[in-house]
Order: structure tokens, then C-alpha cells, then sequence
């Protein structure tokens, strides 16, 4: 066992519950989304009153800007209004037959191991580990062959992980398919939690949360861990509700039959998961999503990593978008992938924002007329408020500032994917770097910095000429874009903690590690008497 | 038989053994027999303080006759008497405290107290005349006295034995004899005869007194048992006579020092508070045959409830009793009954201390202690003793020393330990932080000050009136309940009413806050919030200005500390003590303003949403629900009392076409109190609650900045969610947004004093915020001394910005009339609610009347000066234009000046 294995996050307990089972919480929520809905009203007639229209331009950004963040509020509202917490169901079949794909690109084999020595570990299903190598790797070869797990290579790279995935598809036969990114290491349970659920024949896959445990080892994991927290709580469990929820590309169990009527994971997309959703959708099936924590892995831990993940998510999500517009979906299916596809549109408005202020200070135009702040935040603040009580109502607290900061900071990376959208250019599939750099990375946030410059500026420019209250007033909204745009780059801009003190991980493994040790030996030895199928 | 058998009253014996364990906590046997239980011992104790009482009335009752019957002179030489009679009775008395601890020494020393007695008599009636020079009293009293002076030791010695023996029935007998031959025959030989008429009645009584205590079948067998070991009868009765001593020697000093109507109203005091320490006489008395912890325990909860309630029944109306009492011509003593009587009630407590330290171990530092404060009392007499109230408050010096220093001895205390722990505690680092923290507070409080404000006069306008009264106004005319005009009401009693004195309950408040808010920090965060939110509260605008003001709202912010920390700990840990502190707390919030209502309702919200959330633990739920449900009865219960009150005040304010309106102070125009409140309204207020009062400019640019309050609300996206946190927030918000709603209806309870309990709560969670927030060290200090100097800033834009509306400077506008009226000058004012502040600083130095009374025309060559305030309001600024407009026709405007919310002009 290495050094990397004793210190690993991923062996450690989550320390996160994707169920919420409180019986008043639907309740509660509904009740709050019939006051959000009133609100936003009252807000929308007073902001849509013709007496309110100041520079037209000006106020019809505003209005598209507030009509989207509204849309995708009551969404989120609507989400969660519907949510179910799902409990891990075992299966009546004895032993089902199920093939493990763990695809490989150019990972460490220090960060696969684990999850191939956990996944041969496994208990409740007769599986096959396949370890699905892009990368050719001897070392990986070896690794699998140490732990009972089958090495699946091939000649030719094509199509990311989806061709990787289709291409192991191929060469195995099982009725299931658990597909781990490499970086997730399975809970022993992981196959009986979830088989279950499939044994209802129109369910076509069954997916878990993506559980990042590295966390607590920096504030870009923290930050894109408590966005994950937030959708991988009320909003999976609100779209499960509504039979709406998507594959995430890990930690999901397929129905092979489904995957080959859809033809395999799509190739043409860097989002091969919401594609393939889509299109299972489209053919009638369903899906379901467990609320439980059933495998531990690693989020981007450096900006660019994060940012290399964002781009993939917004170019694939928002290249869906027409599609899913123009599927023949069921309307509440539809709406659903409709919202989580244009939610990669959020930085055009968190753009417009921003531009209110320079504008006001710089050319003394503003989107609004005949009214005062006092009017604007009667009519604005019980909505902005309601709105951010939800989210932590419903997130549980999950979703932090921090992680509002990163995506707000992140708005570029929006606005870069919808542009590249409307032309049409298409995206590469990047992996994401399953460790974090150890430098500062400016370069991953340097839109971010120039907006902050662009504020900053308007702002004391403001400030030199004029300090009436108006001016104050678009001088503290600069401020708070600088804030928040700060916040959220300010992991990019200082080096990185040092890696956590040893003391504060597990001095050995914990008994659950070791029973997956003392299993995937086992396994190993029955695998070397029973030859793997054809 | 006989030589087997003891003798009857010797069963009922106390055992000898000086119980070592009953110190520890067990009981005395009342006699042969085992240990009485502690309700017996309270029974016996309430029996016979019952016969005291009753007898004491019976005395009162006399002496207040004699007060209607003889003229003042006359009265005073009775009352003279009376403790000549005491003097001689009450040492003598003192041989009770020997007779109770050891019953068989009556038998030993009848004849000789009675020889000593009969010469002491004797020797009175020889020097009868020289003394009767020397003590300005007629000989025939002195002859009385001596006549009376066989009978001291005997009834002392007697009804010792009595209480020794336990047979309290006849010594209740012995008390009530007195008073009802008094009573009987005393009026009618005063009326006859006379003060003298009334000392042979009182001289009779006592003869009366002691056959009943020496009846047959009671006394003990002249001869037969020793004395047992250990007891000190000697040692008690010295004890007992310097207690007397003290008790006593200042009417005589009086008499002797003063002038014939001050002694006579010291007469009048002595009288009082005679009685008060009358009623407790019989406490330690019967405290000492069974001397233990728990008997003590009783005697000083009894002899200290004895002495409150009548501290409590002179305090309702001190000079309306003396008046109705003893007559109007000695109700300007009225003011030194409570102090007075107040010494008496710690004499009694002190008596039962001073018996406990008796019984239990030497008597020698008792006895060098009494001395010292007997001799103390008569040095304080003789320097501060210029009146009677002087006198009374040399001997409230003195009961207050003698009370500690026998509560020291009684209760083995020594200095040692508590000095060690005391320096062990006040060398530990978080308490000099704090400490220093709350110096600074104090010095901050103090030297940041301002004139009295119009509200504050007519409190202390009301403070000024008797106790009765004082409520009475309230109810009539004020809109807020009683208690920190009660605690206001107290504090001119004892320090008066400079501008210091009437802020002090406000500014200890305000300095309390400080440790509060680091205890409440601590436990309810960590050691760093706790040290935050007291270095904020150090130097929060809010915290300073209202720490001068001598109005409710300071101790409106400590109880609302109080019962939000005590919430938290009910919340987390339960416990009976900490629902008891809330709902002290609570009561306390709402007695001190109304819309601690709110206040305490947000908080009971909360108190619901804990324990739907407990629902799942069935045993923790029952706990919490009998708990809740105890304690929101008795709280409603507390408050109904201020339910009537208020409901009165509304009443009497609509009979008078007010209702609750009351003039606004908001003084600008940022939040106007006149319109229903709106967003602006709210972002102002919430500013003045953290960052002070400042000027309307200042308002106006900060509450432009209410795109940071976004801000905040995004950073606190998935923060504070524990219920601690959850609990400060609700009840800080709540009663605000309650308040906002209300505002709707009627604007001018939309005001940041009325939810101003929330200040500490949100001190206490941006301590919390500062110091959790930044994950390292330097950000974090960075973050506290941002938010402390935020606060700073504030608060001297508060107090030294002149521009401040909420400035009204009342003492800066009188004093200087002061300077410039001369006699003849006049001042007029207006609007006229203003009289109270106008009296408070020019009350018989300036001739001022309201202007609505029509402009004055003052003689030639005098001036006439108009005082107007509150210019802001049309009426007011018209009705002082327009008396400007008529003097200047007729007289030369030679000064206009101008202060803050106020001008004055000044004609010829």
C-alpha cells in the first residue's frame, strides 16, 4: 500500500447526506413557492410598468437578464418542489450479472487503484471489472492484473470517453453496466443499493451522487463540491421526482438493452452523459436517482482544472440545448433539460449586471426611469430574499457563497461557450485533472480580473467627479461585483494550502479498506481459475 | 421516682453537645429529643415572630396615638423615654440571648439581675435631676425609668428561658401583655398626664409582661445542673447588648445633638424603623437553642423577608405615611424612612448572624467587631449627623457594616481563599481583556456625553414624585411600562438627580454589557466570538449613546441579551436554572418596554420550531414541553398585572385624544416618523441601530449603499444555520419586521428604539461573523479591527458630529440663559412639552412659561428671551415665528442663538 492510499480522502467516511427525508419538507418548500411566485409577480409588474422603461437598450437587457434568473428560479423551485429522496432498493434477482467500466485516459495509476480495488470488491452482483485503458498504459495493465480486473485497450482513441466506454460495450455481454469514473471508489454495497431499481423494466439507468471527498483540501474542491452538494441534493432528488433526472457520466448502472436501443454513449458530444439522457428519454424510458452516498471521488482541486470542467459541462450542455428544444420529449422531461442546459447561459446576465453600473457612472444612463430606490427595493428585495432563503432552505446549507462566488467569476466561460455555440464550433473532450497545481493560475481567471479592473475603474472615476447618492449607489454595485468576482478568483491568485497535515487523515485504513483489500484478493483468486468471457 | 425522673421542663431541654454536625448541616434537637425538621423549625419561628409583630403593631400603635395625643415636645420626650426604657430593656434583653442558649441560667441569676435591677433603679432615681439636665427630660420620666429597671433583666432572662425551653405559646403571651396594658392604660394617663402619664403606663406594662414570662409551671429548678460545656452565655449577652447598643444609641444622640424638631423627626424615624427591627427580635432568639445550618438558613430568609416587606410598605409612599401617620408637620422626613428602616431590617438579619456566631464558636472577634461598629456609628453620627436624615444614614452605614462583618464571622469567612481566588480570577488573560474592555467602555460612556433630552427630564420629573404617584402619572400619561422608572425612582432616592445620577441604572447597564456580551459570546460560540462581541459592544454607537440616557433602552438591550443567551442555553443544554434566568429575563424585557412583546413572541417561535424539530425524540420532546409549558404560563401570569396597566394608559391616553402617539425624535428626513415607513425607512433604521446616529446627509449617502446589503446576504448564503445563530437572528429580526408592518398602521412605532433589544444580538453575530468567517489568523484580526473601527467611526460621527439630529441640546441653551436672565428677565418656550426639560435645568433660576400661554410683556428694562425646539414641525415652527414677530414690533431682537434643535432670541 503507498503513502497515496494511506492519506486519501476518498477512504474516509462522507461526511454528506444526499437523502433529506424530513416529512414537512415538501410541505415547507410548496409553501414557499407559492410566496415566490406572488413575489416574482408583483416584482414583474411593477419592473414591466411602461413608465419604467429608462435607456431602452439598457432596460431590455435588464428585462431578459431578470426574466432568465427568474425562469431558471422558479425552476429551481418547481425542481425541488418535487423532490424524492430515494432509498437504496436490493434486487430480487440472486446474483445479476453486471460489467464494471472504469474508463482510463492519462490518469496516475495512484488515483485508479483505489477505485478498481474497491469496484472487484464489490458484493451483490456477479461483476466483471474492466479496466478501459485510452491511455495504453503498462503500469495500469499491471494494476489490473493485480486486482482481479480485466485491461481493456484499443488501437484506435476515437470518441473520448463515450468511444472508450462503446468500445468496452462491445467486448462484454453483462444485462447491467456500472460505469466509475476512475477517480470514484465504490462503497462494497454500491450494486445491491442500486439494482433494485432496475428491476422495474422501463428504467434504463439508475444513478448516485457524485460525491467529491477531496472537499476539504482547497477552496476551488470546496466551492465546486457545495455546487455538486446542490445539485446532487434537491435538485437530482426533484428531478428524480418529476422522472426527469440525467446521467452524469459516473456512478451510474445502465440497462444494456437501453444502451444499445440508443446506439451506445454518443460520441459527438463533450457531454456524452446528458446526450445519452436525452435520447433514453426520447425512446421512453426512465430513470432514477439513489440518494446516497455509494462512491467517493475527486473535484477539480485548481482553477483550470475547474475551468477545463465548466467548459466541457457549458459547451456540451448549451450545444444540447437546440436538441433538446426540438426533441420529442414529454413537456415535463423537456422543461427539465431545458433548464439545465440554458443554466449555462447564467454569465450572459451575470455580464449585464456588471455592465449596469459602468454605464450609470461612465455615460449617466441607466435601464430604469420614474422611480426611486426606495420603490426598487420594495418591489426587488422580498423577491432577491425569498429567492436566496430557498436556496439555502432547500440546499440545506450546501450551497455556500463561495461556490456562488466561483460561478459568478466563472461567467466567461458561459458567455465563451455560448458564442462558440452559435458558431458552431464544436468542443474536445478534456479530462479533468484529478490533482490540483501547486502555482498560482492567473491565466484561468483573467476575464474575471479585467471586469474587476473595468469596475474598479468606473468606480473611482465615479467617485473623483461626484459622490451624490446615485453615484454611491452604482459605486456600492461595483463593489459588489468586484467582491464577488474577487472571492471567486482569489483561489487562482494565491499559491495553493499545502497538502493536509497526515495527522488529519486516517493513519491506516479504515476496516471497510481493509475488508475491500481482503475481498478484491479473493476475487483476484477466483478470477485466476475462472476465465473472463469473450 | 422523682430522683429518677427529671423535672418536666427539663425534657424538653435542648441537648448540651454543641452540634458539630448540625454546623454541618443537621439539626439541633429541640430538647432531649432528636433532630427538628426544618418546616418545624420555620413554623416556630413564624409562631413566635407572628406574637413579636403583634405586639410590635400593638406598641406602634400606641406611640402613634401619643403622637396624635401629645404636643411634639411632649411626644419627643416620651419617645425619649421609650428609649431610655430600651436602653435600660434592650441590654438587658440581652440576657434573653444568655437564658435561650443556656434556660438553667434564668434559675442562676434571678436574684442577682434583680439585685442589680433594683439598684440600677435606685441609683437612676438618685441622679434622676442631673440626668434630666443632661438629657433635656422631665425628672419624672427618668423616676419612671427607674422604677422600670427591676423588671429588664427579669422579663429578659425569662422569656430567654422561654424560647431556651421551647414554650413559645408563653412567651407569644409575655410579648402581647405589653402593648395591651400600654394601650389600655397608657392613652388615658398621656392624655391626663401627659408624656409622663404615658412612661407610667409603659413602666406598668412591663411589670404586666414579666408575671405572665414568670407564671408557674415554667420555671426552672433554682439548682440542681451545671452550666454544659461549651456554651457561652456571658460572651452572648455582651454580644446582644452591643446590638442593642447600635440599635439604639442614635435616637438618644439625636435627642442630645439636635434641635427639639429634628430629634422629633428622628423621633418619628427611630419609631419606624423600631418596628421593623421590633419584628425580628425574637428570630435569633429562638435561633440560638438550635443553632445549625438549616435554622440559620431560616432565620435569615425570615428575619430578611420581615425586613423587606417593610422596606417594601415605607417605600410605597414614605411621606404620605409619615403624613398620615404622625402627622403633616413630619412628613419632610419622609424621604430618610427607607434608608432608615432599611438599617433597621439589616440589624435584624445581622441579630440572627450575630446568635449563630454565638452558638457556634468564641466569641471574641464578635465581640471586638460589635464594638467597632458601635463605636463607628456613634463617630458617623457625630460627623454627618446634621439632621435626621443624616443621622438615619449614619445608621444605615453602620447596620450595612455590621451585617458584613457578622455575616464574615457567623459564616467562618475568611478573606484568605476568597482573596486568592479573586486574584487567581482577576489574573487570568481573557479577564483583564475584558476587564479593560469594560474600563474603556466606562471611560468612553463617560466622557462622550450630552444635556439631558426632553424624555429623560419627564422621567425623572416623574421619579421625583412618591412611588404611588410616580405610577399613578404613568398610568395617567406616559405610554411605557413601570420598571425602569421604578429602578429610576430609586436611584434619585439615594443619589439625586445630576445628570450622572439619573443616567446611572443606564450606565451600568451599558458597562454590564460588556462581560455580558463576552460570557454570552463565549458560551454561545467560542472564546474569540465572545472577545469580538465585547470589543464591539465597547464602542457601538448604540451601546454609548443610550448608556446617557437616562430612559429604558439600556436596560432594554441587557434583557434582551440576557433572555437571547439564555434561549441558546435552553435550547442546547435545557435545565431548569436557565428557564428560570429567561423568564426573568423575559418578564424583566417586557416590564421595561412594551415591545419587549415582540421580543419575547419572536422568541417563542423559536422555542416552537426547536421543538417541532424534536419530534423524533419523544423523551427530550415530553421534557421540553413540560418545561415550555410551566414556564409560558407563569410568564403570562408575571406579565398580566402589566396587561391592566397598559390597558389603563391606552385608555386614559384616548380619553385624552392622544391614544399612543407620543412627539417623534426622529429629527430628519431620512426616516421620517410621519408617513407609513418604507424600504428607505428600513435601511435607515437598520444603520442607526449598528452604526449610530449621524446626520441626515450621512444617512442619506449610507443608505445609498444598500447594494452591500446584498452583498451580505450572498455571503451569507449557507452560513448560520446553527440554532444558536438561528435564535440571535429571529429575535433580532423578527420584532424589526413586526414593527415595519405595524409602521404601516401607525408610522411612529416604526422607530429603532422600540426593537433596539436587537443591538446586541446582531454585536453578538458579527463578533461571530468576524471571527469564523476568515479561516486564518490575519484575515480574521484584519476583519475584527475593520468591524471595531467601523463602529468607531461611528460613533464619534454620533456624538461629535453637530449635524446629528437626533442632538437636542437643551443644557447648553439654559445654561446660557442662566448666565444672561436676570431677575425680572422671562423666558417662554415652546412647544410646552418641553416644561420638563426646562424645569429639570432652570427649575427656580428661571421665570419660564410655556409661550402658549400668549407673549409675555415684562416690565421696562427687562428682557424677554423665547426658547423654541422642535422647529421641524410646522406648528412649533409657526407658533415661535409668530411670538417672534410680536415682541419684535415691540421690543429690539439684541441676540439670536442657535444650538442644536433649538434657537433662542432674545429681546430688550
Amino acid at each position: 500500500m503507498t503513502p497515496t492510499h494511506v492519506t486519501d480522502t476518498r477512504l474516509r467516511a462522507p461526511a454528506w447526506s444526499a437523502a433529506h427525508r424530513s416529512p414537512g419538507r415538501r410541505v415547507a418548500m410548496r409553501l414557499m413557492l407559492c410566496a415566490m411566485v406572488p413575489l416574482a409577480v408583483v416584482y414583474f409588474a411593477w419592473l414591466l410598468a411602461p413608465e419604467r422603461v429608462g435607456h431602452p437598450a439598457l432596460y431590455a437587457l435588464l428585462i431578459v437578464a431578470e426574466l432568465f434568473n427568474a425562469v431558471q428560479a422558479l425552476g429551481f423551485w418547481w425542481t425541488c418542489s418535487g423532490e424524492r429522496s430515494r432509498p437504496p432498493l436490493r434486487g430480487a434477482e440472486s446474483a445479476p450479472g453486471v460489467d464494471v467500466m472504469i474508463p482510463v485516459y492519462d490518469e496516475p495509476v495512484s488515483i485508479v487503484e483505489p477505485t478498481v480495488a474497491a469496484a472487484v470488491a464489490m458484493t451483490g452482483a456477479r461483476h466483471t471489472v474492466h479496466l478501459c485503458d485510452d491511455g495504453d498504459n503498462p503500469d495500469m495493465e499491471r494494476m489490473a492484473a493485480r486486482h482481479g480486473a480485466r485491461y481493456i485497450t484499443r488501437s484506435e482513441h476515437a470518441g473520448a470517453k463515450a468511444g472508450n466506454l462503446n468500445h468496452a460495450l462491445a467486448l462484454t455481454e453483462q444485462p447491467y453496466v456500472l460505469v466509475l469514473d476512475c477517480d470514484h471508489v465504490p462503497e462494497p454495497h454500491f450494486l445491491e443499493a442500486t439494482l433494485g431499481h432496475l428491476a422495474d423494466e422501463r428504467v434504463a439507468f439508475v444513478q448516485t451522487p457524485q460525491y467529491y471527498a477531496n472537499a476539504d483540501t482547497g477552496d476551488v474542491a470546496a466551492a465546486a463540491w457545495s455546487q455538486q452538494a446542490l445539485f446532487f441534493g434537491p435538485i437530482a432528488r426533484g428531478k428524480d421526482g418529476h422522472d426527469a433526472m440525467f446521467c452524469c457520466g459516473t456512478n451510474v448502472v445502465f440497462r444494456r438493452e437501453a444502451l444499445e436501443q440508443v446506439g451506445g454513449f454518443p460520441q459527438d458530444s463533450v457531454t456524452e452523459d446528458f446526450e445519452l439522457s436525452v435520447r433514453l428519454h426520447e425512446h421512453g424510458w426512465r430513470s432514477r436517482y439513489v440518494a446516497e452516498v455509494l462512491a467517493r471521488g475527486l473535484g477539480p482541486e485548481d482553477m483550470a482544472s475547474y475551468v477545463s470542467q465548466q467548459q466541457r459541462w457549458a459547451r456540451g450542455c448549451l450545444s444540447s440545448l437546440g436538441p433538446v428544444l426540438r426533441s420529442k420529449l414529454p413537456l415535463r422531461v423537456k422543461l427539465h433539460y431545458a433548464l439545465s442546459a440554458s443554466y449555462f447561459l447564467t454569465g450572459f446576465t451575470v455580464l449585464a449586471y456588471m455592465a449596469f453600473p459602468v454605464v450609470r457612472i461612465l455615460t449617466g444612463a441607466q435601464p430604469l426611469a420614474s422611480t426611486t430606490a426606495d420603490q426598487f427595493l420594495a418591489h426587488f428585495a422580498p423577491y432577491f430574499g425569498l429567492a436566496l432563503l430557498g436556496v439555502t432552505f432547500m440546499g440545506g446549507g450546501a450551497y455556500t457563497f463561495k461556490a456562488f462566488a466561483l460561478q459568478t467569476a466563472s461567467f466567461w466561460i458561459h458567455v465563451q461557450a455560448g458564442i462558440y455555440t452559435l458558431l458552431g464550433r464544436r468542443g474536445t473532450f478534456v479530462v479533468t485533472p484529478k490533482e490540483g497545481a501547486v502555482e498560482r493560475q492567473p491565466r484561468a481567471v483573467w476575464p474575471a480580473l479585467a471586469a474587476v479592473a473595468v469596475l474598479v475603474g468606473a468606480a473611482a472615476f465615479g467617485l473623483l467627479r461626484d459622490r451624490d447618492p446615485s453615484t454611491l449607489n452604482n459605486v456600492a454595485f461595483a463593489a459588489l461585483h468586484v467582491t464577488v468576482l474577487l472571492a471567486g478568483a482569489w483561489p487562482a491568485l494565491r499559491l495553493p494550502s499545502p497538502a493536509p497535515a497526515p495527522e488529519r487523515a486516517p493513519r491506516a485504513l479504515p476496516p471497510a479498506s481493509r475488508e475491500q483489500e481482503a475481498a478484491a484478493a479473493a476475487a483476484r483468486r477466483r478470477r485466476e481459475r475462472e476465465p473472463l468471457p469473450a | 421516682m422523682t430522683a429518677t425522673l427529671p423535672p418536666p421542663e427539663t425534657t424538653r431541654r435542648r441537648a448540651p453537645a454543641r452540634p458539630a454536625a448540625s454546623r454541618r448541616g443537621g439539626h439541633a434537637p429541640p430538647g432531649a429529643g432528636g433532630p427538628v425538621s426544618p418546616k418545624k423549625l420555620a413554623g416556630e419561628q413564624l409562631a413566635v415572630a407572628g406574637g413579636q409583630l403583634t405586639a410590635g403593631l400593638g406598641n406602634l400603635l400606641f406611640s402613634l396615638v401619643a403622637a396624635r395625643v401629645l404636643a411634639p415636645g411632649a411626644f419627643a420626650d416620651l419617645t425619649a423615654f421609650l428609649a431610655l426604657y430600651l436602653l435600660i430593656h434592650v441590654p438587658a434583653g440581652s440576657l434573653s440571648a444568655g437564658s435561650a442558649l443556656a434556660p438553667e441560667l434564668a434559675a442562676r441569676m434571678r436574684r442577682r439581675v434583680l439585685a442589680i435591677g433594683g439598684a440600677a433603679g435606685l441609683a437612676l432615681a438618685v441622679l434622676s435631676v442631673p440626668l434630666a439636665m443632661a438629657l433635656d427630660l422631665s425628672p419624672v420620666l427618668l423616676l419612671a425609668a427607674a422604677a422600670a429597671a427591676p423588671t429588664a433583666g427579669l422579663i429578659a432572662l425569662d422569656r430567654g428561658r422561654l424560647y431556651g425551653l421551647g414554650r413559645h405559646a408563653r412567651a407569644v403571651g409575655s410579648l402581647l401583655a405589653e402593648p395591651a396594658v400600654r394601650l389600655a392604660l397608657g392613652v388615658a394617663l398621656a392624655a391626663v398626664l401627659g408624656a409622663a402619664g404615658g412612661a407610667i403606663a409603659i413602666v406598668v406594662a412591663g411589670w404586666a409582661a414579666l408575671a405572665v414570662a414568670h407564671l408557674p409551671q415554667t420555671r426552672t429548678a433554682p439548682a440542681g445542673e451545671a452550666p454544659r460545656e461549651g456554651l457561652r452565655p456571658g460572651a452572648t449577652i455582651a454580644a446582644f447588648a452591643l446590638l442593642a447598643l447600635i440599635q439604639n444609641q442614635d435616637v438618644l444622640l439625636a435627642n442630645a445633638i439636635l434641635g427639639d424638631g429634628e430629634a422629633a423627626r428622628f423621633a418619628v424615624l427611630s419609631t419606624i424603623g423600631g418596628a421593623a427591627a421590633f419584628a425580628t427580635t425574637t428570630i435569633p432568639l429562638m435561633l440560638l437553642p438550635r443553632a445549625g445550618r438549616d435554622a440559620l438558613r431560616i432565620a435569615i430568609v425570615l428575619a430578611g423577608l420581615l425586613g423587606l416587606a417593610a422596606v417594601l410598605v415605607v417605600a410605597v409612599s414614605p411621606h404620605a405615611l409619615v403624613g398620615a401617620v404622625f402627622g403633616a408637620r413630619y412628613e419632610a422626613v419622609g424621604g430618610a424612612v427607607v434608608p432608615y428602616v432599611h438599617a433597621m431590617a439589616m440589624l435584624g438579619v445581622a441579630r440572627v448572624l450575630v446568635a449563630h456566631a454565638c452558638a457556634a464558636r468564641p466569641p471574641a472577634a464578635m465581640l471586638a467587631m460589635l464594638g467597632a461598629v458601635a463605636l463607628g456609628h456613634v463617630g458617623l453620627v457625630l460627623a454627618i449627623g446634621d439632621d435626621a436624615t443624616g443621622v438615619a444614614y449614619a445608621t444605615l452605614t453602620a447596620t450595612t457594616a455590621l451585617t458584613a462583618g457578622s455575616a464574615a464571622i457567623a459564616l467562618d469567612w475568611s478573606p484568605a481563599p476568597m482573596l486568592a481566588r479573586a486574584r487567581a480570577f482577576a489574573t487570568r488573560p481573557d479577564v483583564l481583556l475584558v476587564a479593560t474592555l469594560a474600563a474603556a467602555a466606562l471611560v468612553i460612556r463617560l466622557l462622550a456625553t450630552r444635556g439631558i433630552w426632553l424624555d429623560e427630564a419627564t422621567s425623572v420629573k416623574q421619579a421625583k414624585m412618591p412611588v404611588g404617584a410616580m405610577l399613578h402619572e404613568l398610568g395617567a400619561t406616559d405610554v411605557h411600562p413601570p420598571l425602569h422608572h421604578i429602578v429610576l425612582w430609586l436611584t434619585v432616592r439615594v443619589f439625586g438627580t445630576g445628570e450622572l445620577a439619573v443616567r446611572l441604572p443606564s450606565m451600568v447597564a451599558m458597562v454590564a454589557l460588556i462581560p455580558l456580551m463576552y460570557v454570552a459570546g463565549r458560551d454561545i460560540f467560542d472564546r474569540r466570538a465572545g472577545y469580538a462581541a465585547a470589543a464591539l459592544a465597547t464602542v457601538a454607537p448604540f451601546t454609548v449613546w443610550y448608556a446617557q440616557e437616562a430612559r429604558m433602552y439600556a436596560l432594554f438591550m441587557l434583557f434582551a441579551l440576557i433572555a437571547a443567551w439564555y434561549q441558546v442555553r435552553i435550547i442546547r443544554d435545557g435545565g431548569a436554572r436557565n428557564w428560570i434566568v429567561y423568564a426573568a429575563s423575559a418578564v424583566a424585557l417586557i416590564y421595561t418596554q412594551y415591545f419587549g412583546l415582540l421580543f419575547v413572541g419572536a422568541q417563542q417561535l423559536v422555542f416552537a420550531a426547536a421543538m417541532i424539530a424534536r419530534r423524533g425524540d419523544r423523551y427530550r420532546l415530553r421534557a421540553w414541553a413540560v418545561a415550555w409549558g410551566t414556564t409560558l404560563p407563569l410568564m403570562a401570569l408575571a406579565v398580566i398585572p402589566l396587561m391592566g396597566f397598559a390597558l389603563g394608559q391606552f385608555e386614559a391616553n384616548e380619553a385624552a385624544g392622544k391614544g399612543f402617539e407620543q412627539p417623534s425624535q426622529t429629527g430628519g428626513g431620512v426616516a421620517a416618523a410621519t408617513q407609513a415607513p418604507g424600504a428607505y425607512e428600513a435601511l435607515t433604521n437598520a444603520a442607526w441601530a449598528v452604526t449610530g446616529y449621524h446626520s441626515d446627509g450621512t444617512m442619506t449617502s449610507l443608505a445609498a449603499l444598500w447594494p452591500l446589503l446584498m452583498l451580505l446576504a450572498l455571503v451569507l448564503l449557507g452560513r448560520g444555520r446553527s440554532w444558536s445563530t438561528g435564535a440571535l437572528a429571529t429575535a433580532a429580526i423578527l420584532p424589526a419586521v413586526a414593527l415595519f408592518g405595524l409602521g404601516q398602521l401607525k408610522p411612529f412605532v416604526f422607530e429603532v428604539r422600540y426593537f433596539i433589544g436587537a443591538v446586541p444580538l446582531v454585536l453578538l453575530l458579527i463578533g461571530r461573523a468576524v471571527t469564523s468567517w476568515p479561516v486564518r489568523r490575519v484575515p480574521t484580526l484584519l476583519a475584527c479591527t475593520v468591524a471595531i473601527g467601523a463602529l468607531a467611526a461611528g460613533l464619534a460621527d454620533q456624538q461629535f458630529n453637530g449635524s446629528n439630529p437626533r442632538v437636542y441640546d437643551f443644557k447648553g441653551a439654559l445654561t446660557q440663559l442662566e448666565g444672561r436672565a436676570k431677575p425680572g428677565d422671562i423666558v417662554v418656550y415652546a412647544p410646552d412639552y418641553i416644561d420638563t426639560v426646562v424645569g429639570y435645568y432652570g427649575d427656580g433660576k428661571l421665570d419660564a412659561r410655556p409661550l402658549e400661554k400668549g407673549v409675555p410683556k415684562p416690565r421696562k428694562g427687562h428682557r424677554v428671551f423665547v426658547l423654541a425646539s422642535f422647529l421641524d414641525k410646522k406648528p412649533y415652527r409657526e407658533q415661535a415665528e409668530k411670538a417672534v414677530k410680536q415682541l419684535d414690533r415691540r421690543y429690539r431682537l439684541v441676540n439670536e442663538q442657535h444650538y442644536p434643535q433649538i434657537r433662542v432670541w432674545e429681546f430688550r
